[in-house]
């Protein structure tokens, strides 16, 4: 059976939508990742499998293909980890929710697995939930430790979960996760800096030429005796 | 240390920007946990043993450098001389063009580099050359060797040039009033304000970024500045370059003195931060 998870990969300050495609088979036992993974991809097998057997539950031997579309676009990453044990265990009808389609069709997984099926933390994050609002998406599964900082972005539901245990609950309606709030309030005002410019005691000339290139965002270098 | 200070007299951050820094540093890894936006500017200070990569970017998959991380920030070199002179020249383009393009087999990837660079160092190997207070114990040929490091074209990208004395017993004294960082920050906020209004048609923000054409427009001197600016270019040799910058800097004097043409006094000021290069490297 086939299922699609919807993803997302970063490239330069920009996130892009990846199609996590998963088969299950049968045939010889195997688990394929195809759709130019790097290193860091290609070893998410094996913590995927792990995270799933340690998590209780049992995948007989298939033949287990996964395609990162677009194809074409080298990958590299974590935080394809998820995305494809949830779309293992679609496939492999261990996640069994007759709205499954709706929800896959409007979330993004994203995570990194531990063996033991905790979530791990990615970098890059926010990127990724700005260009999942642009693109419509309306709601983003996503570690425990990314959550304050996906909370920047409003209009864009953020679901924090702590194991793959509690995704398959969530997508099972065993479990409802708690949206995290957003959060816009660290205004600027709230700035505090210990240190200050009444510190340094003479260098009046030093201090001016700062202002100066403060006021016109200019380049300032200096040069100094002493040793 | 004091140079440390400078993110606290930059005007805050818009919201626009806060996102655009944290989206770097949230690609970088580098974001704290307690901290999802960054508000405060960022301040980098690597190390002289940096390699021109981790400056500028790079990777098999580009990451961003150094340099992106400062965006909208400060970028400080301590002890300039030290750095490798190929990592020093990297930052020719980006100084300028304020984004940098790093091209690797699997991706091509344009990052944002605006930042404000300072930089310091010691005249020659032992610190003294030039020192009013200690001879200086260097040959020729060392003090030569330590400054060549850096080029021309670099030094020429830097708009103030200053010199630091060491710090006087009397300073000490802290009955001593010295103003302090919110004043500042509010002398600064007033000229930027100024340059805002009077830039709100064209599409830039601060006198820094003005071109050749509009520099022209903005920065109009009186005929004795312009007999100033004459025997300073003759006297000093400048370049092209160093001449719109100092109009630059001379109009962001007139700014911080709520003025609105530019005086003797805001040109005379100007100019002589562009003088210490000159005496230094001597061209």
């Amino acid at each position: 059976m086939l299922s699609i998870i919807k993803s997302m990969s970063l490239l330069g300050l920009n996130g892009y939508l990846i199609s996590v495609e998963v088969d299950v088979s049968a045939g010889i036992p195997c688990f394929e990742i195809v759709g130019l993974p790097d290193t860091s991809i290609k070893e998410s097998k094996e913590r995927v499998q792990t995270a799933i057997r340690n998590s209780n539950i049992q995948i007989l031997s298939k033949k287990i293909i996964v395609n990162l579309a677009p194809a074409n676009i080298r990958k590299e990453g974590s935080m394809f980890d998820l995305p494809m044990a949830v779309g293992v265990l679609i496939a492999t009808k261990n996640i069994k929710n007759k709205q499954i389609n709706n929800i896959l069709e409007n979330t993004i997984f994203i995570g990194e697995l531990s063996l033991d099926g905790t979530l791990n933390k990615i970098s890059g994050i926010l990127p990724v939930c700005i260009e999942a609002k642009k693109m419509g998406i309306k709601q983003i599964v996503l570690p425990q430790e990314n959550a304050k900082e996906a909370s920047i972005i409003s209009g864009l539901k953020i679901l924090p979960v702590k194991t793959l245990q509690d995704v398959i609950s969530y997508l099972n309606n065993d479990l409802e996760i708690k949206p995290e709030e957003t959060s816009q309030n660290s205004s600027p005002d709230l700035i505090n800096y210990d240190i200050d410019f009444s510190d340094v005691k003479g260098q009046e000339n030093v201090k001016r030429a700062m202002e100066i290139s403060a006021a016109g965002r200019t380049q300032l270098p200096f040069n100094r005796f002493s040793r | 240390m004091i140079s440390r200070r400078l993110p606290t007299i930059l005007p805050d951050m818009t919201f626009e920007e806060s996102l655009e820094v944290t989206k770097i540093h949230s690609i970088a890894g580098i974001l704290s946990a307690h901290t999802p936006l960054i508000s405060q500017r960022p301040f980098r200070h690597p190390h002289h043993t940096i390699s021109g990569i981790s400056l500028v970017g790079g990777g098999k998959i580009p990451k961003p450098g150094e340099i992106s991380l400062a965006h909208f920030g400060v970028l400080y070199f301590d002890e300039l001389p030290e750095f490798n002179k190929n990592t020093l020249e990297t930052l020719r383009g980006p100084l300028e063009d304020k984004e940098i393009t790093i091209s690797r087999v699997n991706a091509s990837i344009t990052y944002p580099c605006n930042f404000m660079f300072i930089a310091s160092m010691n005249p020659c190997p032992c610190g003294y050359y030039g020192s009013k207070e200690k001879p200086c114990s260097c040959t020729p040929d060392q003090i030569k060797k330590y400054i060549g490091k850096i080029s021309g074209p670099l030094l020429d990208r830097i708009d103030l040039h200053i010199e630091v004395s060491p710090v006087k017993f009397d300073n000490f004294d802290n009955s001593k009033n010295t103003t302090d960082s919110k004043t500042i920050k509010e002398r600064v906020n007033s000229a930027r304000k100024i340059q805002q209004e009077r830039y709100k048609n064209i599409g830039i923000f601060s006198n820094s970024e003005l071109t050749p054409k509009l520099i022209e427009k903005y920065c109009i001197l009186d005929t004795e500045s312009k007999k100033i600016l004459n025997a300073a270019f003759s006297s000093l040799g400048l370049s092209a370059r160093a001449y719109s910058r100092i109009l630059k800097v001379a109009r962001t004097i007139a700014d911080l003195d709520n003025s609105e043409n530019i005086k003797v006094h805001h040109l005379t000021e100007a100019i002589q931060y562009r003088s210490l290069d000159r005496k230094y490297w001597g061209n």
